[in-house]
């Protein structure tokens, strides 16, 4: 469905994106997590035409296309949708949501009353109540507004969809909801999405996970499998240590056997080891043997969050290590 | 006792201590504030230097064109047409005329003045169509006065009574009739000191031009200069934020749609509006008592390419404005100097010559002549006015395109 072989991107001297290389299949989720600068939006602005060839090399592909060819730029646009992070670039918030479905749906040059159709399919899916169908669009609330753009995106049935930040600007409760419906159009319509995102929960729906740093791909496969090849499989202990600082975190990195070791809270630890079970008595003896004193303590698989944390800190520490002996 | 007053005293003293310091506080936030909105205005450089650079410039255009020799015509174009002519018959014996011997020296007279411009004479006698060709040349806007040398001009100044001399004027324009009659009155005055005789003239409007019994002359008067700036700024304001304001744009680009689909669709959307705005201009109008010498066709053709070009300003601005302050303020700028350069407050040909070109560029210079020369004088609306405003329009429409087809958006 998108294939990205040797993808770089440079801007004059600025080369933002590093020989970057993936393959997505119809129907797959993909988020595309890093921090900002990372160069995803770069990526599928590449995926979305948006940028000239003169500034991209490698060999890309959306839906067997190559949007090298400026030929191709129109079926490319046919083939997918495109939810902006601001409903503000989305919809015309002075017409109704239908009148916008007729808008965006006359520029794929679909039938006015078949759109229509699939509009109130996408609404009901989408729990868009009926009564706002015909109001203009400002009268919505924040989250209506975001998943009838949801819908807009949707609209001509595209292979592919792009989601730049879906859950940014929604509160916590509804960004939940916001995941579930994607999944659920995802299932339904067996669309492929390509999610932009800050937001680290959204590896829930995501069947693969891409992660970016400084326009290098650092990981991409399946959340589970990235959480897997942690040390022990994922497995960490989380303990609350009374009166914790960086002095008794430089204390308790000693213990060999850890990892990665990870200040969550005030004084909240998480500590990855190798041969996990075994480990962990020993870690404990140690901590009460040094006169380090245990509040609670508990284990648990690690988070997508947690493992991009730790996979983020890694790199930026080879970096630095790097640079170090440079300087040397 | 003492102690009370002294508490408070002490008190009072606090107080005011308080709202001093409260006050210096309050004035250092505003400080800050006031500098933050420096900074703001800053970063837009473009607006604020629309807002600084064009008042000032304005003002020069002013004096420039407001300059009291501007109220003076250089010369007014006219044709002399003589009916005062002896005819004899000469020995081949046929029919000869000569002019009399007082209309050549009016005719010196005319010459002489230089307010006046003599573009053509005709003795009347041997040019039977004389009179016709005058009114054409009057109706078409090359001159401006005829001035007709009554029959026995020169025997009735001999016998000392008032010869009359008809000033046939071209009312259309309430700017060009005083200046009409002071070039007359320059040379009625040439040629009383060249001869020592006194004519007299009598003044008619034009009589294709007048407004017939039943019409209310005030009305049609401030129609003539409303149509053109009406039409032209409604279509310029409405235009002015078709782009700039329309965020989804960047949007629709990421569907199959073209950028020239796109203005090409507003272009058309926006000249129907046009449309209805025009057929409702002139129903009302009409309905009103307008007066028209011209054909409706014809009016209607011309107030829909006046507001054609200002449609077509209007997406030009807004295509090249990257927000909405800017393209407001450059609708403002822009409609100040086209109103000051339209030739509605001072003629064209009075402006220093720099000017005069750049007022030729701009619309309405165009579009109130020749909303004046259908309604008033009857002309066609396809003239050089025409194809100007076409020209202008169909240039900015091509720089809109080539703007916004480089004009960057992102999602």
């Amino acid at each position: 469905m998108v294939n990205v072989e040797n993808l770089n991107v440079k801007f004059g001297e600025n080369h933002v994106i590093h020989d970057v290389n993936f393959i997505v299949n119809q129907g797959e989720i993909i988020g595309l997590f890093g921090i900002s600068g990372a160069g995803k939006t770069t990526i599928v602005r590449v995926l979305t035409c948006q940028i000239e060839k003169k500034h991209w090399t490698g060999n890309v592909k959306v839906t067997d296309l190559s949007p090298a060819k400026k030929t191709n730029h129109s079926l490319i646009l046919t083939n997918i949708g495109y939810v902006p992070q601001l409903e503000l670039l989305n919809l015309y918030f002075d017409l109704s949501p239908i009148d916008n479905v007729e808008v965006f749906t006359s520029t794929y040059g679909k039938n006015k009353k078949e759109a229509i159709k699939i509009a109130k399919s996408l609404f009901k899916i989408l729990d868009l109540p009926e009564d706002t169908w015909n109001k203009r669009v400002k009268h919505m609330s924040g989250g209506e507004k975001k998943r009838l753009s949801m819908a807009i995106g949707l609209i001509h049935r595209p292979s592919v969809l792009f989601l730049d930040e879906p859950t940014t600007g929604v509160d916590a409760s509804k960004r939940y909801d916001i995941l579930t419906y994607l999944k659920k159009l995802n299932q339904t319509l067996n669309t492929t999405m390509f999610i932009i995102t800050h937001d680290l929960e959204s590896a829930l729906i995501c069947d693969k996970a891409a992660i970016l740093r400084e326009g290098k791909l650092l990981e991409f496969d399946t959340p589970q499998k990235l959480i897997s090849s942690l040390p022990s499989k994922g497995l960490v202990a989380r303990f609350t240590v009374e009166h914790l600082n960086e002095k008794l975190i430089d204390y308790i990195k000693k213990f060999s056997a850890i990892k990665t070791l990870l200040r969550v809270g005030n004084e909240e630890i998480e500590v990855l080891m190798d041969d996990f079970e075994e480990n962990l008595p020993k870690l404990i003896q140690y901590m009460i043997d040094n006169n380090i004193k245990i509040n609670s303590m508990s284990k648990d698989f690690a988070s997508f969050r947690r493992y991009f944390q730790i996979r983020i800190q890694e790199e930026e520490e080879k970096e630095k290590k790097f640079k170090d002996s440079e300087g040397d | 006792m003492m102690r009370l007053k002294k508490k408070s005293l002490r008190l009072n003293f606090e107080k005011f201590s308080n709202e001093i310091t409260n006050l210096k506080m309050s004035i250092l936030r505003i400080v800050k504030q006031v500098k933050k909105e420096f900074r703001l205005l800053w970063a837009d450089k473009f607006n604020i230097m629309l807002a600084i650079v064009m008042p000032p410039l304005i003002i020069v255009m002013l004096g420039f064109t407001m300059t009291d020799d501007s109220n003076q015509m250089q010369s007014i174009p006219c044709i002399v047409v003589s009916y005062d002519s002896n005819t004899f018959i000469n020995e081949n014996d046929l029919v000869e005329s000569k002019l009399d011997h007082y209309a050549i020296p009016y005719l010196n007279a005319v010459n002489k003045s230089d307010l006046l411009d003599l573009v053509r004479f005709y003795n009347a006698t041997e040019e039977i169509y004389a009179m016709e060709q005058a009114r054409n040349a009057l109706i078409s806007g090359s001159i401006k006065v005829i001035l007709s040398i009554p029959v026995a001009f020169t025997e009735m100044l001999e016998w000392g009574l008032p010869g009359l001399i008809d000033c046939i004027l071209d009312a259309s324009n309430i700017l060009y009739i005083q200046q009409s009659l002071n070039a007359v009155y320059d040379s009625i005055k040439i040629f009383i000191n060249d001869t020592n005789l006194t004519p007299q003239f009598e003044v008619h409007g034009f009589e294709e031009f007048t407004i017939p019994e039943g019409y209310s002359s005030s009305f049609n008067s401030s129609i003539v200069m409303a149509l053109s700036f009406m039409v032209f700024g409604i279509a310029f304001v409405l235009s002015i934020l078709v782009i700039v304001q329309e965020k989804p744009i960047a949007r629709l680009l990421l569907t199959p749609l073209k950028r020239s689909e796109i203005l090409t669709s507003k272009y058309i959307a926006y000249m129907l509006v046009l449309l209805l705005q025009v057929t409702l201009l002139v129903i009302t109008s009409l309905s009103m008592g307008l007066y028209l010498a011209g054909s409706i066709l014809d009016l209607f053709i011309a107030l829909f390419i006046i507001g054609f070009s200002g449609l077509a300003l209007g997406v030009f601005i807004s295509s090249q404005s990257k927000t909405k302050t800017q393209a407001n303020q450059l609708f403002l700028a822009a409609y100040l100097v086209i109103i000051l350069l339209s030739g509605i407050f001072i003629p064209i040909e009075n402006m220093p010559s720099f000017l005069q070109f750049f007022a030729y560029v701009l619309p309405l210079s165009h579009g109130d002549p020749m909303i004046r020369g259908i309604i008033t004088k009857g002309q066609h609306v396809f003239g050089m006015h025409f194809f100007w405003l076409f020209i202008i329009s169909l240039i900015l429409i091509i720089i809109s395109f080539v703007i916004f087809r480089r004009r960057k958006y992102e999602v």
